[in-house]
C-alpha cells in the first residue's frame, strides 16, 4: 500500500502494522521514526530483533514483492546507495510528485471512505506530532472550542500552524523519546530532520494533507484530561477523545482511529510536564473533576457536544476549586508528588468520614441530661454498698475496708462510715462538674447539679436506711427482675459459712478455751500454737479496729440519754475486747513455767512483732508498761537478741537474722520508745534493775539489746536534764546506773560487732555515748580505757577511707568522745 | 459446745485455718502442671487465690535428649510478688524455717 512514492519504507511498516493488529507495536507510533532512521543508515533499534519472527517473515515477503509494485526504481530510489552522482533528480521527483498528487487527488475524493486513514496517519503522526504539542504550549485554551468547532479551519489556513512544528518538534520528540527510551536524542533529531526535509519537499502539493493532520489535532487536544483520568481515576477512559471529537469531524473511522489515539495520549502524557506548564488552567480543571467524582465525569464526556464541552469543564472546574486548594500545583506535581498528594487527599477524605460517623450522635445528651445519668450512676454506688449509716453491720466496713485502715491510720477526713457521704458526693461532682467547667454553666447549673446531686444521694442513703435490702428488684409493669448482683457484690456461687468461732456470741467461751488450750499444752511455745495465738491476736486487733470506726458521734452539751446510752455501751465492749487481747497476747503467763514465755515466742514471728504497734494503740499504759517488762526481762531470750550473738569468726549474721533485727527495730522498738519517752524516772529506773537480773553480756553483743539499754539510758538522761526528777528517784537511779556500769564493764571490750572494717558500729557509739554522759569522772575513765583502742583503730581507718566515709566514720566516734568531753580532734 | 472436742489444739474450725496459720510465714505450694512454689504467703482466700512474696518458682518439665531418654529438667524462677490463682494448686503446707 504504498500512496507516496518518495518514501517506500513506510508503506512497508503500515503493511506490516495492520497485518499484525496483534502485537502491540501495531500501534507504536515510534515504529514509523525508527524506520525512517533505519532508511538513513542510522540503526536506532532493530524491532526485527524485539519481536518474534513474524513480523519478519511479512516483511519479507513484502519486501519481496516492492520491486513488482514500485520497480526497480524506487528501490534504488529507497537505498540511495546504488544512486550516482548522476542521479536524475528531477526525472525522479517529477515521477514521485506525479504519483503523489495522482494519489492526493484520490485521497481526497476517498476522505470520508474507511480506506484513507492509514496513509494520512502514518504521514501526519511524524509531522504534525511536534506541531501537536506546539499547539498544545502556546495555544490560549479559549481557542480549542474554535478549533474544534471548526476544523476546516486548518483546510483554510493550513500555514499557521507551521511556524509552530520547528522549534517544538526537537524538544516534543526529544521527550518522548526519551520516555520510550528507544532512541537516543542524536537518533531522534536525525530523525526528526528527515521527516522535516521531506514534508517540506512534498508541502506545496499537500495542502490537502493538511486538512487530515487537522483533525487528528482534535484527538490531541483532548487527551490532557484523558491522561489525568489514567492517572487519577485509573479507569479506561480512552475512548472519550474519539468519541468528543468524532461528531465534529464526522470521520467514519473509528476503529482505527481508537488505536492511534491511545498511543497519543500515552505519547502527551510522557511529554506533559513541560507543555502543559504554560497553559495550566484546562488541564487540571479535568483531573480535579475526576477527583471528586470520575464517573460522573465520564458520563458527561460522553456527550456529543464538544462545543458546549468545554465550558461546561470551565464550570466544574471553578466549582472544584472549591473542594482542590491547589490545582495548579497539582497539575505541576512530579508522578510522586501526585501520588503522595493523592495518598493524603484519600486519608483525609477517609478521616472525614470517620469523623462524620462519630459526630453523627454529637448533642444528643444535653449537660442535664448527662448529670442525670451521672445522678443514676451515684444513686446505684450508694445503694450498692449498702447504707453506711447503718451501724453494726460488716458490709459497709468490708466494701472499702483498705481505705478505712488506711484513712484510720492516717487520720483522714472521713473517720468512720457513719459520716455522711456528702464529701464523696461533693468530690465526685466537682470531677465530674469540671468536665464542662470553665463553660457557660458552671456558675449558675454547676451548683444546682451540686445540690440536686446531693440530695440525691442523700435521699438514695434514707432509702438504703428503710428499705430492707434485696437481692434483686421487681419493678412494677416490667417483665424481668433486676438483680442486684454487680462487680461489688457478685452473686455467690459457694456460700461457706464460716464456723461460729467468729462470731461474738462465742467469745467468751473462746477465753475459757485460751485458758485451757494453756493448761494442756503447758509447752505454749509450740510452733502451731504460737501462730494460732498470733491468730487470734490479729483477730482481736481487727475486731478492735472496727469497734474504733463505730465509735458514736461525741457528746454534745445537750445530754442526749441514747447517745450516752451508746457511749457506755461502746466502753464496755471496748473493754471486753482489750480483756480479750490481753489473754491473747499472754503477756501475764505465768515466767518460767514454760522453756520460752508464750509473749517471748509471739515476738519471735515476724507477724507477732509487725501486731505490737497495732497492740500498743488499743492498750492501756498500764498494759504497756507491763509489756516492756516483760521484753526487757526476756530481753536474752528474745530471737533478736539469742540467735544475732555474733561468734568468734564470724563478722555477719545471717541473712533471715538480721532481717528479723531490723524487723524488730522498725515494729517492736518504736512502740517501746515511744512509750518509754513518756515514762517516769521510777519505771525507768525500774526497766535498768530488771536488766542488771539478766546476761548484761549477751545483751550488750547485739543490736537490740544496746539498742534497748541506750533507749533507757537516754531517757534517765533527759529526765535528769528536764530537772524533774524527785531527788529520791534520782538516787535510785544513780545507784542502779553504778550497778549497771559495774556489770556491763567486763563487757565493753566485746560490744563492738565485727572488726573496724563493717563499720556497722553507729549504735554502739550511741550506746557508749549514753552511758558517758550519765557516767561520773571516774567512770568516764574506766569507759575510755575499755573503748580507746576501738577509738583509735577507728581513728587510724578513717584517715585511708575516703573523706566522706572517714568523716562518717569520725563523727560517730565523736558522739561517743563528745559525752565525756573530748573530741577525735584531739587524737589525731 | 466445740470446746469440748477441740482440746488441747487450737481452734481450728476449717482446713483454711490452717493456712492462716501460715500467713506471713514461708509456705511450700505445690501446682498444677508440675510446678512448686516457695515463699511467704501474703493473703489466701477461700478459693485458695494465694499472694505470695519472695517466691521460688521450680517447674519440672520432662525432655527427650539424643537417645530418646526422658529426662526431667528443672527450671527455676525467681518473682517478688506472685498472684497464684486458686484453681491451680494442690496442696499448701507451711515450711519450717531451716
Amino acid at each position: 500500500m504504498s500512496f507516496f512514492g518518495f518514501d517506500a519504507t513506510l508503506p512497508r511498516d503500515r503493511g506490516h502494522n495492520t497485518s499484525a493488529p496483534g502485537f502491540s507495536q501495531a500501534a507504536d507510533p515510534f515504529t514509523g521514526l525508527s524506520r525512517h532512521g533505519d532508511d538513513d543508515g542510522d540503526d536506532a533499534l532493530d524491532f526485527e530483533d524485539t519481536y518474534d519472527g513474524l513480523g519478519d517473515q511479512l516483511d519479507e515477503t513484502d519486501d519481496v514483492f516492492n520491486d513488482d509494485t514500485f520497480g526497480g526504481d524506487d528501490s534504488t530510489a529507497a537505498n540511495g546507495k546504488s544512486v550516482g552522482k548522476d542521479f536524475d533528480f528531477f526525472g525522479q521527483t517529477a515521477k514521485v510528485s506525479g504519483a503523489i498528487s495522482e494519489e492526493q487527488l484520490r485521497f481526497s475524493r476517498q476522505q470520508p471512505a474507511s480506506k484513507a486513514p492509514p496513509p494520512t496517519s502514518t504521514l501526519s503522526q511524524p509531522a504534525s506530532k511536534p506541531a501537536r504539542s506546539g499547539y498544545e504550549k502556546y495555544k490560549e485554551p479559549e481557542s480549542i472550542p474554535d478549533m474544534r468547532v471548526d476544523p476546516n479551519l486548518w483546510g483554510v489556513t493550513p500555514k499557521q500552524p507551521a511556524p509552530a512544528p520547528a522549534p517544538a518538534a526537537s524538544s516534543a520528540s526529544g521527550t518522548q523519546a526519551g520516555g520510550r527510551k528507544m532512541m537516543s536524542l542524536e537518533e531522534v533529531e536525525a530523525a526528526m530532520r528527515a521527516q522535516v526535509k521531506k514534508p517540506a519537499q512534498a508541502q506545496p502539493q499537500v495542502p490537502p494533507q493538511q486538512q487530515y493532520q487537522a483533525p487528528p489535532q482534535h484527538q490531541y487536544l483532548h487527551p490532557p484530561p484523558q491522561q489525568y483520568q489514567q492517572n487519577y481515576s485509573q479507569q479506561p477512559h480512552q475512548q472519550f477523545p474519539v468519541q468528543a471529537s468524532s461528531p465534529s469531524r464526522e470521520e467514519p473511522r473509528p476503529a482505527h482511529a481508537g488505536q492511534p489515539n491511545q498511543q497519543h495520549v500515552q505519547i502527551l502524557q510522557r511529554s506533559q510536564p513541560a507543555p502543559s506548564q504554560p497553559t495550566p488552567p484546562p488541564a487540571p480543571s479535568q483531573p480535579t473533576h475526576i477527583l471528586q467524582n470520575p464517573n460522573r465525569y465520564a458520563t458527561e464526556q460522553q456527550r456529543p457536544a464538544p462545543a458546549v464541552q468545554h465550558p461546561g469543564h470551565q464550570q466544574r472546574h471553578s466549582g472544584s476549586r472549591h473542594i482542590i486548594t491547589h490545582p495548579h500545583q497539582l497539575a505541576n506535581l512530579s508522578e510522586e508528588e501526585r501520588a503522595a498528594f493523592l495518598m493524603e487527599d484519600a486519608k483525609r477524605a477517609k478521616r472525614n468520614h470517620k469523623i462524620f460517623l462519630l459526630s453523627k450522635d454529637n448533642g444528643l445528651m444535653t449537660p442535664q441530661d448527662k448529670n442525670f445519668i451521672t445522678r443514676i450512676q451515684l444513686q446505684q454506688l450508694v445503694t450498692a454498698t449498702g447504707n453506711p449509716n447503718e451501724h453494726g453491720t460488716d458490709s459497709a466496713l468490708s466494701e472499702d475496708f483498705y481505705y478505712q485502715v488506711h484513712n484510720q491510720i492516717r487520720g483522714g477526713p472521713r473517720q468512720h462510715p457513719g459520716q455522711p457521704l456528702s464529701n464523696f458526693a461533693q468530690t465526685y461532682l466537682f470531677q465530674t462538674g469540671g468536665r464542662h467547667g470553665g463553660m457557660r454553666r458552671q456558675a449558675r447549673g454547676g451548683d444546682n447539679h451540686m445540690q440536686r446531686m446531693e440530695q440525691q444521694v442523700q435521699r438514695a442513703v434514707e432509702a438504703a436506711k428503710n428499705k430492707p435490702k434485696n437481692k434483686q428488684l421487681v419493678i412494677e409493669g416490667s417483665l424481668g427482675k433486676i438483680s442486684f448482683s454487680n462487680a461489688k457484690t457478685p452473686k455467690p456461687l459457694l456460700n461457706i459459712k464460716r464456723g461460729d468461732n467468729g462470731a461474738d456470741a462465742h467469745r467468751p467461751n473462746n477465753a475459757a478455751r485460751d485458758r485451757k488450750a494453756h493448761q494442756a499444752a503447758v509447752s505454749g511455745s509450740d510452733r502451731k500454737t504460737v501462730l494460732t495465738d498470733i491468730e487470734n491476736v490479729y483477730n482481736t486487733l481487727m475486731q478492735m479496729e472496727d469497734h474504733d470506726r463505730q465509735l458514736p458521734p461525741p457528746p454534745h452539751d445537750d445530754i442526749d440519754p441514747e447517745l450516752v446510752g451508746r457511749h457506755m455501751d461502746w466502753r464496755e465492749k471496748a473493754q471486753k475486747l482489750n480483756q480479750q487481747l490481753w489473754r491473747q497476747l499472754k503477756v501475764h503467763e505465768p515466767i518460767g513455767a514454760t522453756a520460752v514465755h508464750p509473749f517471748i515466742a509471739f515476738l519471735s514471728f515476724s507477724k507477732g512483732k509487725k501486731a505490737i504497734p497495732r497492740v500498743f494503740r488499743h492498750i492501756t499504759q498500764e498494759q504497756r508498761t507491763t509489756i516492756l517488762t516483760m521484753i526487757v526481762i526476756h530481753l536474752d531470750q528474745l530471737d533478736v537478741v539469742r540467735q544475732a550473738q555474733l561468734h568468734s569468726g564470724e563478722t555477719l549474721l545471717t541473712a533471715g537474722i538480721r532481717e528479723n533485727v531490723e524487723l524488730f527495730s522498725l515494729a517492736v522498738m518504736p512502740s517501746l520508745f515511744a512509750y518509754l519517752s513518756e515514762a517516769e524516772l521510777d519505771i525507768v529506773s525500774g526497766v535498768l534493775g530488771l536488766i542488771l537480773n539478766i546476761n548484761i553480756d549477751v545483751i550488750s553483743r547485739t543490736r537490740i539489746g544496746v539498742s534497748m539499754l541506750t533507749m533507757i539510758l537516754s531517757r534517765a538522761e533527759l529526765i535528769k536534764q528536764a530537772g524533774n526528777a524527785k531527788e529520791q528517784e534520782w538516787e535510785q537511779w544513780v545507784s542502779t546506773y553504778n550497778q549497771f556500769f559495774d556489770a556491763l564493764e567486763p563487757s565493753l571490750p566485746t560490744i563492738f560487732p565485727g572488726t573496724v572494717n563493717t563499720g556497722e558500729d553507729v549504735y554502739v557509739w550511741q550506746f557508749l555515748a549514753a552511758i558517758g554522759i550519765g557516767a561520773s569522772p571516774d567512770q568516764q575513765q574506766r569507759l575510755v580505757v575499755a573503748v580507746k583502742d576501738r577509738v583509735m583503730e577507728t581513728v587510724a581507718l578513717a584517715k585511708t577511707l575516703p573523706p566522706e566515709m572517714s568523716s562518717q566514720r569520725l563523727a560517730n566516734v565523736n558522739l561517743f568522745m563528745r559525752s565525756i568531753g573530748l573530741d577525735v580532734e584531739l587524737l589525731a | 459446745m466445740a470446746e469440748v472436742d477441740d482440746g488441747a489444739s487450737a481452734p481450728v474450725s476449717e482446713p483454711l485455718d490452717l493456712v492462716r496459720l501460715c500467713l506471713d510465714e514461708i509456705v511450700f505450694v505445690k501446682l498444677r502442671g508440675d510446678r512448686e512454689l516457695k515463699g511467704r504467703l501474703h493473703a489466701y482466700d477461700s478459693h485458695c487465690n494465694l499472694v505470695l512474696g519472695d517466691v521460688e518458682e521450680t517447674v519440672y518439665v520432662v525432655e527427650e535428649d539424643e537417645d530418646e531418654e526422658e529426662v526431667v529438667k528443672t527450671i527455676h524462677k525467681k518473682s517478688e510478688m506472685l498472684f497464684v490463682r486458686g484453681d491451680s494448686v494442690v496442696l499448701i503446707s507451711p515450711q519450717a524455717p531451716s
